[in-house]
């Protein structure tokens, strides 16, 4: 069942189109990643679906709430992680988190501080000036913050941007565990590799929808699959019997190396093992050739400004 | 949960500012400082000028203009009756020390937040808008006139400490308490949601000054009033005008929502 649905969603600024129609529609415990070049829109596309700004053009609902119409209820069911982070920094970790919990009804304050700031291993710097602490510090208190009240939708804007590796590899896993308590989770990145890792889907944006879905069926879509196979005598028969079998699309050598497609790759890769060993092949290696989502990306950008692939 | 909210807002505006020295100076030292110079300069303008500033045209037509409004001390000398008028003119020079503070406080409330990213987190909660001004407001407003008023406290014993102690009853009068108690709140609020709204429309705290300053003139308007005593305010006056200052700061409170532009301060902002 959906929980983020948006219908036609545009948003204006000036004579500048921020997002221009945007439908798009997310499932309680999802985590689907927006991505797409600076000035795309994702953040707010995030703004309209967290019912900080509202469209232009369009709606959308989010946990049953419509953004644009009493968004005070909406807040109280969403949690939102800003590209900013914005603490007080001569106010404790502990008194920080305490000051935005106290803005949520049915919320007990002292029992979500003191579980948050565990679950992002701040408690013991919980009575620390937050102006002491380094970036990926206050970004998992920005995390923590946005957890308190318990939002079954969470969206997060560039959670692990300027981060080092280890305080985003924390980031990423706190974000895992989420997911895995089932909350939907709608992520804002250019860190293709992050997108690839944790999401579900991927929506790629250029200020309207490029694409929608899983990595791996973007991939089937944009790139045939490959059948790396590499071989201790390839000879040229072997390369004649190989291109000679009717399942085998294309066929490229490089040295040792037949990089194959095929019909239907799934069915096919056995008898093709099988053929191959029977004319006296050795194989060493079968490998698939994976795409990274960063060229699914690219792709799909590069032919949306015209600059072809 | 509204009277919690606000509770949770100014508790926390209290632990920012008074964690940080200039603003804690600026609420403790700075109405002691405008204290002791209004003390000094009537002080000084009895003990330089004494009854000789009678002999001018605006001292005399002034003081006699306070003496037919206040009948109660017409049976005090001349001299005296002048003490009793300067004494008079702190009533209303006491509403310059919540000015003061709003212009240094409530002009930091809101571009602070806005400068460090805080108002973004805070505008994501289920915080009503009117909510926050007010309770930025009160933040502020309510030190300031504490402050004010033990700086009228201060000020007594002063006059006490310059030897005029059996003049201290014709200083606490019903205007007195009217100003004290009821004009100088209102005026505090006032000023402070003046300032919370100069400082949402501007685009650094140096132009939120600026802009309240020029929003508050109307306020020192009164002082200068009093001063050359154009007007003199009687009890009732005083009353009226505070009560009008009310009706103003609830009108302004809406104005303060409406001018209030949540996207414009997250998409202007970065």
């Amino acid at each position: 069942m959906p929980v983020i649905e948006t219908f036609e969603l545009s948003r204006q600024f000036g004579d500048r189109i921020a997002v221009d129609n945007l439908n798009i529609s997310v499932n309680a415990g999802e985590i689907v990643g927006l991505l797409g070049p600076n000035g795309a829109g994702k953040t707010t596309t995030i703004r309209m679906l967290a019912g900080m700004i509202a469209p232009t053009k369009g709606y959308a609902v989010v946990s049953g709430h419509r953004t644009d119409r009493n968004v005070e209820k909406l807040h109280e069911t969403i949690g939102l992680l800003t590209e900013t982070q914005g603490f007080y920094a001569r106010l404790s970790a502990r008194r920080n988190l305490e000051y935005f919990a106290n803005f949520y009804q049915n919320v007990n304050p002292k029992i979500q501080v003191e579980k948050y700031l565990k679950i992002t291993g701040l408690w013991d710097r919980r009575n620390d000036r937050v102006g002491t602490f380094s970036k990926g510090m206050k970004q998992r208190l920005a995390l923590a913050r946005a957890l308190l009240h318990e939002p079954q939708v969470i969206f997060l804007d560039e959670p692990t941007s300027g981060l080092d590796p280890e305080a985003a590899g924390e980031i990423r896993q706190i974000i895992r565990s989420l997911r895995q308590a089932g909350r939907t989770i709608f992520l804002c990145t250019h860190n293709l590799y992050e997108a690839e890792l944790i999401c579900n889907r991927v929506a790629v944006i250029n200020t309207r929808l490029l694409a929608l879905d899983t990595v791996e069926q973007l991939r089937k879509r944009f790139f045939r699959h490959q059948i790396i196979i590499r071989l201790e005598n390839l000879s040229d028969g072997l390369v004649s019997t190989v291109k000679s079998l009717p399942f085998v699309k294309e066929m490229l050598q490089e040295n040792d190396t037949l990089i194959l497609q095929l019909n239907n790759p799934e069915n096919d890769r056995t008898e093709l093992i099988r053929k191959i060993i029977e004319a006296g092949g050795r194989v060493v290696t079968v490998t698939d050739r994976q795409y990274p989502l960063e060229d699914i990306y690219l792709k799909l950008v590069r032919e949306e400004s015209g600059h072809g692939p | 949960m509204v009277l919690k909210r606000l509770q949770n807002i100014i508790i926390k505006e209290w632990q920012v500012l008074f964690t940080d020295l200039n603003s804690a100076l600026m609420i403790t030292i700075l109405p002691l400082l405008i204290v002791g110079q209004g003390v000094l300069y009537i002080w000084l303008a009895f003990r330089f000028g004494g009854e000789e500033m009678l002999t001018t045209g605006l001292f005399r037509n002034a003081v006699e203009n306070f003496s037919n409004v206040t009948p109660q001390i017409q049976h005090l000398t001349e001299k005296e009756q002048l003490i009793v008028f300067l004494l008079h003119q702190f009533n209303f020079f006491l509403l310059l020390i919540p000015i003061m503070v709003a212009v240094s406080v409530s002009t930091f409330s809101i571009v602070e937040e806005k400068t460090t990213g805080s108002l973004e987190a805070l505008l994501a909660t289920p915080v009503h808008t009117w909510e926050l001004l007010l309770g930025k407001a009160l933040s502020g407003a309510i030190p300031a006139l504490i402050v004010t008023w033990y700086s009228a406290g201060v000020y007594l014993l002063a006059i006490n400490a310059l030897g005029w102690g059996h003049l201290i009853g014709h200083v606490t009068t019903v205007t007195w308490y009217l100003t004290l108690f009821l004009m100088t709140p209102a005026v505090t609020m006032l000023s402070f949601m003046l300032g919370v709204i100069g400082s949402a429309k501007a685009k650094d705290a140096k132009s939120a000054q600026n802009l309240v300053i020029v929003i508050i003139l109307p306020i020192l308007a009164l002082i200068a009033v009093q001063v050359t005593g154009v007007i003199w305010f009687t009890p009732i006056l005083t009353a009226v005008l505070a009560l009008v200052i009310v009706f103003v700061d609830i009108i302004v409170l809406r104005i303060a929502v409406n001018l209030f532009h949540r996207e414009s301060i997250l998409t202007e902002w970065h």
